[in-house]
């Protein structure tokens, strides 16, 4: 079963109690990360340290390369150049077995891409079974735990097309989740979601924050870049402008870039 | 079993009536000579009917085990063996079928098709252990040629329904499946083979309906289906033509309907809760 507490009901700000607790050895490094599609180079040189337990956000106007780096770091998106560890392996590395690395860094999509002819239960079983190897009666259990976690266990039986699209995205989470991994990436989560249905969602990634789970979050939900990161990451035609905690970027930018990003944000 | 009869007495002549002869002096009363006459040659005609079937399960098989993989090399291969693949699907659908099927018949050596048989079985029992079944000897050599031409032709449509259905599941499926740690080809085997099959029904229904039908040509090279036993029935009694006709169409409306209705509910049954099918 799963060594994470599984506390869901705290506060964001939480976990900052045993922040001493945690090695300041950063979990996933990014150095000098180049890409280009054709003549567009949409990533030009990002260098990023993300400590274990941290929450990165990342944040900019669409085009900004944001997706792409998210996507380069479990290598659905290979980088042109550059190198990305994962504590002491190199992703990027050509002899690092993609499928290895992906096991240790979930990831949820934007499109949510829940496995449509499988249940909810089974979307979760299919890597455990497949990839890990657990028995069937492992890899239920350990689904009904998932699901438990984001508050679906009532719905293990249901398929992608009878779930709401919060429930779905939950239900992403959670087959992410099941797999152990070291990290979290989120590429617009809720984007695809009306904002009532959005909540449930967020909910969810605030109870991982709480846990201490290490995130990497591409969003435009700026309330949830304050309340729940610890470092926000503003990029702009590919490259980083800024970067700070929540307070220093909403209120205190240093860029003008900065500036004028958030102000559009907030009047929106 | 009906069908391996009618298979050995393709070429035997008009057996007399055979159905109870109870009831053909009624029938000839009521609807006249010609129907009796059909009535009396019933059990005949239902054996090319027994060949028909027969015929039309064997060239959908061989159109699947052939068709699937050529679907998937489309969809998915790279280089060569897609181009390959590609090229014999075009010259397949550009080719009318009689004339396949008349090529399949005089000019394929028959030795030849048995030995690529016999040489699939012996690589799928190499690969999963010995097979339950052996490459039959005894089947005429029409039977034959018919089952490979429509089974080819049959092929190069059922890649294209594959391919279609194939290419129509989201990225963002495979790109779940990889994010997990699944390989490339377990994604394909567990997450999008299993939704383009759902997707091909309506397209194989379509399908299995046109090799059905198709069968008839065998009438060419001589196979006692269904068309060809008509045919030597009304030119035994050329006033029955109209008759003989529009009992074997009979026929073959209830085959396709049939087949339709059971494909309808293999549908409906393997339908994705929630989706509109």
């Amino acid at each position: 079963m799963s060594d994470r507490p599984k506390t869901t009901d705290g506060t964001v700000r939480e976990r900052d109690a045993d922040a001493s607790a945690r090695g300041t050895e950063p979990l996933l490094r990014i150095e000098d990360v180049h890409k280009s599609y054709g003549d567009e180079e949409v990533l030009r040189g990002i260098d990023l340290e993300i400590d274990r337990g941290d929450v990165e956000v990342l944040v900019g106007p669409s085009g900004s390369g944001k997706s792409t780096l998210l996507r380069c770091l479990n290598r659905l998106t290979e980088v042109d150049s550059g190198h990305i560890y994962l504590g002491d392996t190199e992703v990027t590395a050509p002899d690092t077995d993609p499928n290895a690395v992906r096991q240790q860094i979930g990831m949820v999509f934007q499109d949510i891409n829940l496995f449509a002819h499988l249940t909810a239960r089974k979307n979760i079983t299919l890597g455990l079974r497949k990839v890990r190897g657990l028995s069937a009666e492992e890899a239920r259990q350990r689904a009904d735990s998932e699901l438990e976690r984001v508050g679906l266990a009532d719905q293990a039986d249901s398929y992608p097309a009878q779930l709401s699209g919060g429930q779905k995205q939950r239900v992403g989470i959670a087959r992410a989740l099941a797999m152990d991994p070291e990290v979290m990436l989120f590429d617009e989560p809720t984007s695809a979601l009306d904002p009532e249905l959005s909540n449930e969602v967020l909910e969810v990634m605030q109870g991982l924050v709480a846990e201490g789970m290490t995130m990497v979050v591409v969003t435009h939900e700026m309330r949830f870049a304050r309340g729940g990161a610890d470092e926000i990451t503003f990029l702009a035609d590919g490259a980083i402008v800024e970067r700070g905690p929540p307070e220093k970027l909403f209120e205190n930018p240093e860029r003008e870039r900065t500036k004028r990003f958030f102000e559009s944000i907030r009047h929106e | 079993m009906e069908g391996t009869v009618a298979l050995t007495e393709l070429s035997t002549a008009l057996p007399a009536g055979q159905l109870s002869s109870l009831g053909e002096a009624q029938v000839g009363r009521y609807l006249g000579t010609d129907w009796e006459f059909v009535y009396r040659n019933g059990d005949y005609l239902l054996r090319g009917m027994a060949v028909t079937i027969v015929l039309t399960l064997t060239s959908i098989l061989v159109g699947f085990l052939a068709g699937f993989p050529a679907g998937a090399l489309e969809a998915y291969g790279s280089g060569y063996s897609r181009a390959f693949v590609r090229k014999v699907g075009v010259l397949l659908r550009g080719t009318p079928i009689l004339v396949i099927m008349l090529f399949t018949y005089f000019v394929l050596p028959i030795e030849v098709v048995l030995g690529a048989a016999e040489f699939g079985l012996r690589s799928v029992e190499f690969v999963l252990g010995p097979a339950p079944v052996t490459v039959p000897t005894d089947v005429p050599d029409a039977f034959v040629a018919a089952t490979i031409a429509l089974g080819f032709r049959s092929a190069a449509y059922q890649s294209q329904i594959f391919r279609g259905a194939l290419g129509s599941i989201d990225e963002g499926q495979m790109e779940a499946a990889r994010s997990i740690g699944m390989g490339r080809l377990e994604a394909i085997r567990h997450v999008i083979v299993p939704q383009a099959l759902r997707r091909s029904v309506p397209g194989f229904q379509n399908e299995f309906t046109i090799v059905l039908k198709d069968t008839s040509i065998a009438f060419a090279i001589g196979l006692g289906e269904l068309l060809k036993r008509s045919h030597d029935l009304f030119t035994q009694q050329t006033t029955a033509v109209l008759e003989v006709i529009l009992f074997i169409s009979l026929l073959y409306f209830v085959l396709t309907f049939g087949t339709n209705r059971t494909l309808d509910y293999v549908s409906n049954r393997f339908a994705i809760p929630g989706e509109s099918s």
